[in-house]
């Protein structure tokens, strides 16, 4: 797509990074994680997205078709700290946030920290872990902070959690609640391969895991950089009312129990600005809420029974049909003319 | 995006059983629209032929269709159709085959057709289905299915389809004061709800059927949501045109003649409401050339007097007809005995040929009372009262035909006898308003206050006004100003003591009635004056414009009406009314012995030029300025819609140069373009969506996508960039100076333009889609600015 952009005005308190090296480096650390996950362009860009605007990413989808691949290449892409914790039935809260441990040198407690202190965190299979572990990582990426024995630690910045969990009809599985999806900014499913993907999927992984070799393109500090660059992108009013308009959409319809929270249209908007960011804009577009309307929105929604009829128990195909239906009829928002 | 996918994919695309489903609710639509006229016209033979027609039209159409036939193709087929349509049923002998249409059944349609538009001028509510008429209504529910046919199969507009369908739901409302009725409205309304509805299913089909890239995903069909403001603005937009069409139809039929009697102009009516007839029977008498009206020969040396209308009702301003329906039941080849004539008294029938040259009225000239008449073009129709006789679809002009007039012979005695004061019949013609001037009374009491019976105090009046204190004069009451006849004029003319014949007639009709006689007054010819042709050794006898009188007809039981002639130096007094000849038999008008054949008062050429010579002939140029009218008022409604978009199209480009939203107003025209093309430009396309969707098209590989991209750059910016730094150039904030938006917008659109067909471009110009808000998005009100 090409971008035509006129310049971007000079703003006095403007971030180090321009706009148009964020679009670089997103383009860079795409391409990146495209040579180990091919023709999965859409559930890359949304999984960058959620990173550069600091949320969480959920990747549902069916094992086997590179959930844990994606999370892990765009980790390798960033040269970021990164941990991953498999989830279990037995999986304990502390091994997730870190345990006080008694040192006898010191006689005194010292906490080490869990796989959670990291930039990065892979969260495998997040939901067949119990419920009181899922909520203590689901705690962690509320606050951003962990408290252990009346102590607060803060995690580093950026922190983000990319968790993938089977759909809910697998056996032996703790299905997130509806409170703690919220949690997640988005939710993509991988899919499966198309044909000529999975053919070159074969022979690239004949002798060794590209995985291992794929090299870090962008520094942390840089990706410091180009989040702080996403906080300067301009959103419009028209674009604010747009989403409103969207959530309160979602509220009303009558194929839907339960609608977009505010939670959700915080994280639209700021999802949309860093996907403004990574296409090199300095200012979102009702496209860009478009874009994110699905994978934003999607994972919130619960539709009524009735909706969900012939489409048994998976909701996921539904909602998102619901959701692009919201979309395209919501009138697109004309901003006012401004005074010269 | 979102283009209609039966539109899309083409049309032939729709299955015929679904193209059945919309032309069946089509032709509902129609016909039940259609029997909005039903207030209009007398029975329902009409209604079936009109749905015969339609019936057969949408067949056609469907045939047509199935048959995978042009689209831009059908409709002209379909006329030709109806042309076959026509020829079968009113070609008759002249067509070839039954259905083949020859070059003498075009004259034949040319000859209905003009008949058409007389029975539409003349008829009154409601009217006789005569074949002109028919013909007219086959033409018009013929044409009214083709376009809703084509709107709804072809165009994919359905609701546009109201708009013809709606014509003749408006025609009663411009006609009669009740318009069309509450129970056929509701029915049009379902009608109309089902077509619309059955089009929804169509398209959710087509929607169902192109879903084939992912078959696995779910559909999701919510109801659609209708913005409800563009729907408001459609139905006003349709009504309005329905209305405006309407109002041009009912427009074009003019209703009032300039003169009833000699129906000096094509455009003569049933009855010129509001203007006396008096007036004009005066006018025509003063003017100093005669018009030829008719001639006639009577072979039994029959001089009668020629009665055109009778004037019934008396409101004491003026005198009336009262408005009775025609009955279609009424032909003239037979019409019965004249009421209160006793069937015992001896009658016979005699032959009067007569031959109308120019004379150009729906009131034919027959004597009073006439048993047939036989030879007459076009439909006829007696009137039960009155036995006057009149057209619905033809004129006087021209016309050859023979009145056989009824002659009664009774004697005078049973005038003398007559029984009026012990029967309550004839109410209504013996009704005079209560306020009515003291020397009416005064004058009835002093002429017939001491007669014995009615009759006495009839000849009392004629005699009182025979007598030599009355002058006979047309200009007198035009110089005086009491013209007309009523009551004030009578109460003048009787003190004045001079007028013409309408004064005579009403002031003894309105004495007549002062002493309990029913009475009424005539209008027509009198006997005329014989030349020196003669057909078949019988004098041909001319009568002409100075002839025209009017007399009044008092109501004797047993006899009848019997005419009485007060006007001094006018016509014949009938022999009867003569106190000498009280026995001699009832033989009202007949050859006459002692008066002039001709009362006709000399007349000064020079004087009381009140109407102008040669008015008879028809006036061109108000012909002409009728059809430009309706020309231009055609043409302004064609042509609105483009005028319309040219303006917008201004006043954008003024944006563009002004402000502000100068890249906003470039992108608007953009759009509405695409939507004029049937390109897209949807209401809920973001500009990064629709550009995506049209650059698509060829025209867009070369520079005009670089302008597309420039100009949705600059209205991305406009719209929802940072707010310009202050300082910056005008322009600056959408990053393309005036120039340069002017330039793309022009680019993008001569691109979007060359890659339409010439077809879609003519639409566009003439039928801009854009200015019908078709969007199926909200059209939310703009937000504050940023």
């Amino acid at each position: 797509m090409s971008e035509v952009v006129a310049a971007a005005p000079a703003d006095a308190g403007s971030p180090v990074m321009s706009i148009d090296e964020v679009g670089a480096r997103a383009a860079r650390i795409v391409q990146n994680v495209e040579t180990v996950i091919s023709g999965k362009r859409e559930a890359v860009t949304s999984a960058l997205t959620v990173l550069l605007a600091e949320g969480h990413l959920l990747i549902e989808d069916v094992p086997g078709v590179g959930k844990t691949m994606l999370a892990k290449a765009l980790a390798r892409s960033v040269d970021c700290t990164v941990s991953r914790i498999q989830f279990t039935p037995d999986l304990l809260p502390s091994d997730v946030t870190g345990v006080s441990v008694f040192d006898q040198a010191s006689r005194r407690f010292e906490f080490k920290p869990g796989p959670v202190f990291a930039n990065l965190v892979i969260g495998d299979e997040i939901n067949r872990a119990s419920p009181k572990t899922q909520s203590a990582l689901l705690e962690c990426m509320e606050e951003k902070q962990v408290t252990a024995d009346g102590e607060t630690y803060r995690l580093d910045h950026p922190f983000t959690v990319v968790a993938t969990q089977n759909p809910v009809e697998m056996e032996g599985t703790y299905p997130l609640p509806e409170a703690q999806r919220d949690r997640f900014m988005a939710r993509v499913s991988m899919g499966y391969p198309g044909p000529a993907d999975e053919l070159s999927m074969l022979s690239m992984r004949e002798t060794s895991s590209p995985l291992e070799t794929l090299e870090a393109v962008v520094t942390l500090q840089e990706l410091r950089d180009m989040i702080a660059a996403v906080h300067h992108v301009f959103t419009s009013q028209p674009v604010k009312e747009y989403a409103v308009e969207l959530a309160r959409a979602t509220r009303g319809d009558r194929q839907l129990r339960l609608g977009a929270s505010p939670r959700a249209t915080l994280q639209l908007v700021r999802a949309a600005k860093a996907h403004a960011a990574m296409h090199g804009r300095d200012f979102v577009l009702p496209d860009d809420v478009d874009a994110l309307a699905v994978p934003v929105l999607g994972h919130r929604l619960v539709p009524t029974s009735r909706a969900l009829g012939a489409h048994d128990r998976d909701s996921g195909p539904l909602v998102d049909a619901i959701v692009r239906r919201i979309v395209a009829e919501t009138a697109v928002p004309v901003g006012s003319a401004r005074r010269e | 995006m979102r283009a209609d996918p039966t539109l899309a994919t083409g049309q032939r695309a729709m299955p015929t059983v679904q193209r059945a489903m919309l032309a069946g609710a089509t032709f509902l639509l129609v016909m039940v629209t259609t029997s909005a006229l039903g207030t209009l016209i007398e029975g329902s033979g009409w209604w079936w032929l009109c749905a015969f027609i339609a019936a057969c039209l949408v067949s056609v159409g469907l045939g047509l269709r199935a048959l995978r036939t042009p689209p831009a193709l059908v409709p002209l087929l379909q006329v030709g159709a109806l042309i076959l349509l026509l020829t079968l049923v009113f070609g008759g002998r002249s067509s070839f085959a039954l259905i083949v249409p020859t070059g003498e059944t075009f004259a034949r349609f040319a000859e209905l057709f003009a008949g058409a538009e007389r029975t539409i001028q003349q008829q009154s509510v409601p009217a006789i289905s005569v074949p002109p008429l028919l013909f007219a209504l086959a033409v018009g529910v013929g044409a009214i299915v083709i376009v809703a046919d084509a709107l709804v199969q072809d165009a994919r507009r359905p609701a546009l389809a109201a708009i013809p369908v709606l014509v003749p739901i408006f025609i009663p409302g411009f006609l009669i004061e009740d318009g069309a009725e509450v129970i056929v409205l509701l029915f049009a309304g379902a009608a109309f709800l089902l077509l619309l509805r059955l089009d929804v299913r169509v398209r959710r089909r087509a929607d169902l059927a192109h879903r084939d890239d992912d078959e696995d995903a779910p559909v999701v069909h919510a109801p659609r949501r209708v913005p409800i403001g563009s729907t408001i603005g459609a139905t006003l937009g349709v009504g309005v045109a329905g209305l405006v069409a309407a109002a041009v139809l009912t427009a074009s039929t003019p209703s009032i003649s300039q003169s009833l009697l000699l129906g000096s102009d094509q455009s003569t009516t049933l009855f010129s409401r509001g203007v006396s007839p008096f007036i004009d029977l005066g006018r025509d008498l003063r003017r100093p050339d005669a018009v030829p009206a008719f001639t006639y020969t009577a072979r039994d040396g029959d001089r009668p007097y020629f009665t055109l209308l009778t004037l019934d009702r008396f409101e004491g301003e003026v005198w009336g007809v009262t408005d009775r329906a025609v009955d279609s039941e009424n032909t003239v080849d037979r019409m019965p005995r004249p009421i209160g004539l006793d069937p015992a008294v001896e009658t016979a029938e005699h032959p009067v040929e007569v031959t109308v040259g120019d004379l150009r009225t729906v009131w034919l000239p027959v004597p009073y009372p006439t048993a047939s008449v036989e030879d007459l073009r076009g439909s006829w129709f007696w009137d039960r009262e009155s036995l006057t006789v009149r057209s619905v679809d033809a004129s006087t002009a021209g016309q050859r035909y023979v009145a056989n007039r009824l002659v009664a012979t009774p004697t005078a005695d049973q005038l003398r006898d007559a029984d009026l004061l012990g029967s309550g019949q004839f109410q209504e013609y013996r009704a005079l308003p209560d306020e009515r001037p003291q020397i009416i009374r005064d004058t009835a009491l002093a002429i017939a206050g001491g007669a014995q019976t009615p009759y006495d105090a009839a000849v009392a009046i004629q005699d009182h006004l025979r007598s030599s204190d009355f002058s006979y004069s047309v200009d007198a009451p035009v110089e005086e100003g009491y013209d007309g006849g009523g009551f004030d004029v009578i109460a003048n003319f009787l003190e004045v003591k001079s007028g013409y014949c309408v004064h005579f007639a009403s002031t003894m009709a309105v004495l007549a009635r002062e002493v309990g006689i029913p009475s009424r007054i005539s209008i027509g010819y009198t006997a005329g004056s014989p030349t020196d042709e003669r057909v078949e050794n019988v004098t041909v006898v001319e009568v002409d414009s100075h002839d025209l009188h009017a007399w009044p007809e008092l109501f004797f039981p047993g006899v009848g009406w019997v005419p009485f002639e007060p006007t001094p130096g006018r016509g014949t007094v009938p022999s009867y009314t003569r106190p000498d000849a009280a026995q001699s038999p009832l033989s009202p008008f007949g050859p006459s012995t002692s008066t002039p054949q001709t009362g006709r008062p000399d007349l000064d050429p020079e004087r009381g030029l009140s109407a102008g010579p040669g008015a008879s002939a028809p006036d061109p140029v108000a012909a002409w300025t009728r059809v430009a009218a309706l020309v231009i008022a055609a043409l302004a409604i064609a042509l609105a819609p483009a005028l319309i978009r040219i303006g917008q199209r201004w006043s954008r480009r003024r944006r563009v140069r002004h402000g502000p939203g100068r890249a906003q107003a470039a992108w608007d025209e953009v759009r509405a373009t695409a939507r004029d093309l049937s390109a897209g430009g949807l209401e809920t396309e973001t500009p990064r969506a629709f550009a995506a969707h049209i650059a698509e098209r060829p025209a867009f590989d070369g520079d005009a996508g670089a302008f597309l991209a420039e100009l949705r750059n600059a209205v991305e910016r406009e719209r929802y960039g940072p707010p310009a730094p202050s300082g910056a150039a005008a322009g600056g904030e959408a990053g393309l100076s005036t120039d340069e938006i002017l330039r793309a917008m022009h680019e993008v659109r001569a691109a979007l333009g060359a890659d339409a067909g010439a077809s879609a471009r003519l639409r566009a110009r003439f039928l801009p889609a854009s200015l019908i808000g078709r969007a199926r998005g909200r059209a939310r009100p703009t937000p504050a600015g940023a």
